[in-house]
């Protein structure tokens, strides 16, 4: 039998509620004090939105930042940055090289690292509209595999529309702290699996927000968690659906 | 004799896949880094307004097929020429691990930097010229970091786990890690890792910015290094939980990952990640110093690399070690090194040999590491490292054994 996932805490940071409509989530808007000045000007609204989550998240769950893995996922990552580099290729003009540095994909994770000193190992990754349900799965892998206590950060940031609407419409950060610990968790998870236990499904309004940014596929999870409801809950939009099974304390 | 124990349970290489500026398939790698033949050529696919060596595959690249023709990008065009490569057997082994677990049992874990940017270029420049986005472009699923992780486990009819990562130059490696940990927490019994990337005017322009470009082939730990050459290549490596069956394959040990958070292109002036990174692995696979063969380095040509990594190298292993690098043979093939590079440390274990440092002529004057010039053969390795170091001081060191 696979180990329970305690989940310390979560934080989101989504820079207009309004279009979380009737969805009673408790969000936040980016926090720019969070980040120094000088890292601040660097920083895209993908960056600031994932920092604002994570710092809120960690803080909630008390965590010492300094030794926390962490997993960035995110399926555009730094697509503001790319798309600007995308569009200077047009000419033979050198380009700018810090724009270059911040359009990797694990440029928040390295912002992360530098932010709070932490020389823990940290990954980014990617996968469509299962970004969220990867990332989760690689926290629990990474916890079963080393112990202690583990960050998800999943977000994506507002998106040309020219590129895959309606992907990118809606800015949407995530973070949870994870743990292999019970203490002061507000509740558990199992291990992500594919299955067809899922009784919870995306409302419509979950569905659309979801397809305008794979982080927003936390929702279900989030508000089971709110509303002290244990159930399976499901993590991604398409099939085959991975979920896992939340136990409230 | 070691006793130390292992924090992670080792997995079995069941096969694995090389194709880059060194050629198709493992022969062709291993025929070039035992002549110590570079695969480095001046830039003929793009043009960018600098001259510069690169490391470009040259031989024709497999079509997709029709029904997959949206994730159609040089990217997954190089993966699934990888895969095909018959002598190397990656496609066999994938089906029968999904005779033998399930089609959603096998993972797919890829590392990529910039996946199909190279075609993505090609869009903004009809963008910009008419204001339209081409039809034919699928951002999801030929630039976004996953498409070729998802190509590929589409081609291969899998339906488990499946992902990108993405960490600059540490990605394969990275992938390495996750594959390995997916094993041992028995949500998958098998998992195809690797890193595939190809040449854009992106990346060139971008390394090009930061001054780190040589204009001539590069000489990865020389003293008179002028910085890199980018190179493409597609590692593709099918790890297994181990079992009766793989007992005699060669083994993925550990993977030790850290970061530096310290800056975000130039490595931490002690190399404490990179000395971390190294430290983790053996560690991790409950190896003393003293029992590693030898190591593949990162070894970019640039600089800063070069002299921080063999520091690094110098402060834990001392000059016990036979050390090489290999990008003077591939090119710096960015999110796929990781990967290429546990390759080539596979196949000095298979072979008994040790690569050589391709370009090197007079060595870095701080370096006092045991970097291996030409290569050696007839040694008797049985455990090997390959360090990735990327951008955002994103670290991970392979280690494999016989």
């Amino acid at each position: 039998m696979n180990k329970p996932f305690f989940i310390k805490s979560f934080s989101v940071c989504c820079p207009d509620v309004e279009l979380l409509g009737n969805i009673q989530l408790q969000v936040s808007d980016i926090d720019k004090t969070l980040i120094p000045v000088d890292m601040r000007r660097r920083t895209s609204m993908a960056t600031r939105m994932a920092i604002t989550a994570a710092k809120n998240a960690c803080e909630q769950a008390a965590v010492e930042t300094h030794n926390l893995p962490s997993v960035f996922a995110s399926l555009g990552g730094e697509i503001q940055v790319t798309d600007s580099l995308c569009r200077s290729l047009g000419d033979d003009a050198t380009l700018s090289p810090t724009w270059f540095l911040n359009s990797v994909h694990n440029t928040t994770a390295g912002y992360w690292g530098i932010l709070n000193h932490c020389q823990a190992a940290t990954t980014a990754l990617s996968a469509a509209d299962d970004t969220f349900a990867m990332g989760l799965l690689e926290v629990c892998v990474q916890l079963q595999s080393q112990g202690g206590n583990c960050l998800l950060v999943c977000y994506d940031e507002l998106w040309p529309q020219y590129l895959a609407p309606p992907l990118g419409s809606f800015a949407f950060a995530c973070a949870l702290v994870i743990s292999l610990e019970a203490t002061g968790a507000l509740g558990s998870i199992s291990m992500p699996q594919i299955n067809v236990n899922s009784a919870v499904t995306f409302s419509k309004e979950q569905m659309i927000l979801s397809q305008s940014a794979p982080a927003a596929a936390v929702m279900p999870l989030l508000l089971a968690l709110q509303n002290k409801n244990p159930s399976w809950v499901p993590l991604n939009i398409n099939s085959p659906i991975w979920s896992s099974e939340l136990t409230i304390f | 004799m070691n006793n130390n124990q292992a924090l992670i349970s080792p997995v079995a290489v069941i096969a694995y896949s090389a194709l880059s500026a060194c050629g198709q398939g493992n022969k062709a790698l291993y025929q070039a880094l035992s002549e110590n033949h570079s695969g480095l050529a001046p830039l003929e696919l793009l043009n960018v307004p600098f001259k510069t060596y690169v490391g470009a595959i040259t031989q024709p690249l497999q079509s997709l097929h029709p029904e997959l023709i949206d994730c159609d990008t040089r990217n997954s065009r190089v993966a699934l020429t990888a895969l095909n490569d018959i002598d190397s057997g990656v496609r066999v082994a994938i089906e029968e691990l999904k005779s033998k677990y399930g089609s959603q049992r096998i993972g797919v874990v890829i590392g990529t930097s910039t996946s199909g940017l190279y075609e993505t270029e090609e869009a903004y420049s009809e963008l910009l010229k008419t204001n339209k986005m081409r039809s034919d472009f699928h951002f999801v699923k030929q630039h976004a970091y996953q498409a070729t992780a998802r190509f590929l486990q589409v081609e291969l009819g899998l339906c488990g786990v499946c992902y990108a990562v993405s960490t600059a130059c540490s990605s394969g490696a990275k992938a390495i890690a996750a594959g390995q940990r997916l094993i041992a927490s028995d949500v998958c019994d098998a998992v195809l890792v690797g890193g595939v990337d190809t040449l854009c005017r992106l990346t060139l322009r971008g390394f090009h910015s930061l001054d780190l470009v040589s204009e001539n082939p590069c000489t990865p730990m020389d003293r008179n290094r002028q910085g890199l050459n980018i190179g493409e290549a597609a590692g593709l490596l099918v790890l297994e939980k181990c079992c009766s069956s793989n007992a005699n394959n060669m083994k993925l040990l550990a993977v030790g990952e850290s970061a530096d958070a310290y800056h975000m292109s130039t490595p931490h002036p002690e190399g404490i990640g990179a000395i971390s990174a190294m430290k983790n692995s053996l560690l991790m696979a409950g190896l003393s110093v003293d029992m590693l063969d030898y190591l593949n380095l990162h070894a970019t040509a640039t600089k800063i690399n070069d002299r921080v990594e063999s520091a690094a190298v110098y402060s834990i292993f001392a000059d016990n070690v036979k050390c090489s690098g290999t990008k003077g043979l591939t090119g710096h093939t960015l999110g796929a090194s990781g990967a290429l590079e546990t390759i080539i440390t596979l196949l000095a274990l298979q072979y008994q040999f040790i690569p050589g440092t391709h370009g090197l002529e007079e060595l870095e004057v701080d370096c006092k590491c045991q970097v291996v010039k030409t290569p050696l053969h007839d040694q008797k390795l049985k455990i090997a490292m390959s360090n990735s170091f990327g951008f955002g001081g994103n670290n991970a060191s392979v280690l494999v054994g016989l």
